[in-house]
């Protein structure tokens, strides 16, 4: 899926179960993004991208694939990321989440966060969670970065209880 | 932002489709799709779509000719129109037919979020517009006003009448009639109605007040005058000036608002500038004018000035057909205020309300209800939760067994029907009282 930083995705695993209480695992996915790409947008297709993960989804399981490569689907210029409201898969771009995209000065932490809040949220809308507008959920719709760094990594009461009800069958890996 | 909104989504591109509803979902939007224009007419015209996103290029009929449809049907559907660079002179073509707004594909993820949020902003107002209209409407409609005597009927004929014209009117009548409330009918019903109502209560407002409150004031025009005010002449620039208790007014106001009313010009205190105002008269007063143009109280040539249309309010002991309507009207409205189930007044209460004079007019009987409503318990008004004195209440019986029917009911009434302590009142015993309830067939109110 070309992500280069395996250890940050280690080192986030377990915040990533402490925040949805379930299992989770990671593993390395092997996916030759070539055809994915439009040369006219310079970019990659998240809509077909996403179809390829929905097999590596268990019975209950979610799987979210995280990439570096920045991705669109048709109507937009570019997103973050992109689920199936409810279904199995989701898909993490962590292109836009680099200070140094906006010139300004690189910083890690901000980028681990940014990725996080990230996965968090696209995991939720593959467990059917909608957007929220409650100020500092993780399911706030963001749609740039300093938007991004408003909200916590955390769901709200409300979202939290959502997802626990929604995730009752199944876990995420 | 209204999650309860529909879109529609019309594209000949599945992608596109695809993609758009699933970003609205995620919002928490309901979404449906369309290829073509007609299959999205078909849609529209059964289901009523809030924002209807419509590309400009489709099989068939375009979207600039989609558009001028879907206005025909509903003028208030909110239609975005998506574009590609090049057609953005035919997207401007578009909201010169009425389009909300248009949108460059790819969209920024910003942009789209965006115009969608501002629409839903834009249909909230207008619902809240509509609501807010109805709800000026339904306060004071001539035909809401609770009255079915013959002189109600006739009063608010003659509101009907005088609200289409811009004539000054004078409504009189004793304390607690409702004069502010038929000043308001009157507001409500003319053309001014979009405007508000200015109230002036002229006898709560001091005299050495009075002319600031209704010229306003300059800033440093007095000692305290930190801020230049409006007065309410001011204020009532195309609106109603309502001026209650206008018989309190000092003479030397009465000279100063004749000369306004005459000229509608005006400065503020403490100002050289002249100011300009349009509005309408209605004033309101429990004394009689004319016996106080009579005795020197009020100015002759101010009251003929303000006496072109006269509206009488009759007393509500002159109407009593109408205390059993305003009755049932106050119990509905402070039964659902409380939360409290009663539901109606018991037939012994009403015949007291009836027979009493009601002095504080309607003010009195809503406030009989009100706290007839807060201390009963039942699924009605009884006499015991009235708190006149029935000595006020005009018997209508003559015969002596009539008079102890009715004050063995009272009685009852009074001791919530427990026999020992009624029968102790009455100097009875619990058998005779018994057989009193049994003779007059005296049945415990509900």
């Amino acid at each position: 899926m070309q992500f280069t930083r395996v250890d940050l995705l280690e080192k986030m695993l377990p915040l990533i179960s402490s925040r949805l209480h379930m299992n989770t695992s990671l593993s390395e996915y092997y996916l030759d993004l070539t055809h994915f790409f439009d040369p006219v947008r310079s970019q990659y297709n998240a809509n077909d991208i996403i179809k390829k993960l929905v097999p590596l989804a268990k019975e209950g399981d979610r799987v979210v694939g995280i990439t570096d490569l920045d991705l669109f689907i048709p109507v937009l210029s570019y997103i973050f990321g992109q689920a199936y409201l409810g279904g199995s898969a989701a898909l993490v771009s962590g292109h836009r989440l680099e200070n140094k995209r906006y010139g300004l000065v690189n910083d890690p932490q901000m980028y681990a966060d940014r990725l996080l809040k990230c996965v968090l949220h696209e995991l939720g809308h593959a467990f059917g969670l909608i957007h929220c507008h409650k100020p500092g959920c993780v399911m706030v719709s963001t749609t740039y970065v300093e938007e991004m760094d408003q909200k916590s990594d955390r769901f709200c009461g409300k979202c939290l209880s959502e997802l626990s009800r929604r995730s009752s069958l199944g876990t995420s890996s | 932002m209204d999650n309860n909104l529909s879109i529609l989504i019309v594209d000949d591109e599945l992608s596109v489709r695809d993609s758009l509803s699933n970003w609205f979902i995620e919002d928490g939007y309901s979404v449906d799709t369309a290829e073509d224009a007609k299959v999205a007419l078909k849609k529209i015209e059964a289901f009523n779509f809030h924002i209807i996103l419509v590309d400009i290029k489709l099989p068939g009929m375009d979207g600039l000719e989609l558009n001028r449809r879907i206005k025909s049907i509903n003028e208030e559907t909110i239609v975005i129109i998506m574009t590609a660079f090049a057609s953005v002179d035919s997207a401007v073509e578009a909201l010169k037919d009425g389009a909300y707004d248009y949108i460059c594909k790819p969209f920024d993820p910003d942009a789209v979020t965006h115009i969608i949020r501002n629409a839903s902003k834009n249909i909230q107002l207008s619902h809240e517009n509509l609501s807010l209209q109805e709800r000026i409407k339904s306060l004071v409609n001539v035909e809401d006003i609770i009255g079915g005597s013959d002189s109600i009927l006739q009063v608010l004929e003659q509101v009907r009448v005088v609200a289409e014209t811009d004539s000054t009117v004078i409504i009189t009548g004793d304390s607690g009639t409702g004069k502010e409330l038929f000043a308001k009918a009157i507001h409500m019903n003319s053309p001014r109605r979009f405007f508000p109502m200015v109230t002036v209560h002229c006898g709560a407002i001091a005299e050495n007040l009075m002319e600031s409150e209704l010229f306003g004031h300059e800033r440093g025009a007095f000692t305290g005058a930190q801020y230049a005010r409006k007065g309410k002449f001011e204020m009532a620039d195309g609106a109603t000036l309502f001026l209650d208790e206008i018989s309190t007014i000092s003479i030397k106001m009465q000279i100063e608002l004749l000369r306004v009313l005459e000229s509608k010009h005006f400065t503020r205190v403490g100002g050289n500038r002249e100011l300009k105002s349009d509005f309408r008269v209605i004033c309101a007063t429990n004394r009689d004018l004319k016996s106080m143009v009579d005795a020197g109280e009020f100015r002759e040539d101010l009251y003929y000035r303000l006496n072109v249309f006269t509206i009488d309010i009759p007393p509500l002991r002159e109407r009593v057909e109408d205390i059993k309507l305003l009755a049932q009207h106050f119990v509905k409205m402070y039964a659902e205020q409380m939360n409290r189930a009663t539901t109606h007044v018991g037939k012994r209460a009403m015949n007291a309300l009836e027979n009493y004079p009601f002095p504080g007019n309607v003010r009195e009987l809503e406030n009989l209800i009100e706290r007839a409503i807060v201390i009963g318990t039942g699924d009605s008004v009884r006499l015991k939760d009235l708190p006149f004195d029935r000595v006020l209440t005009k018997p209508t019986w003559e015969s002596i067994q009539e008079m102890e029917h009715h004050h063995i009911v009272s009685i009852l009434d009074k001791y919530d029907w427990n026999i020992s302590r009624s029968a102790k009142a009455l100097g009875v015993d619990r058998v005779t009282l018994y057989s009193k309830i049994k003779k007059y067939q005296i049945e415990k109110s509900k």
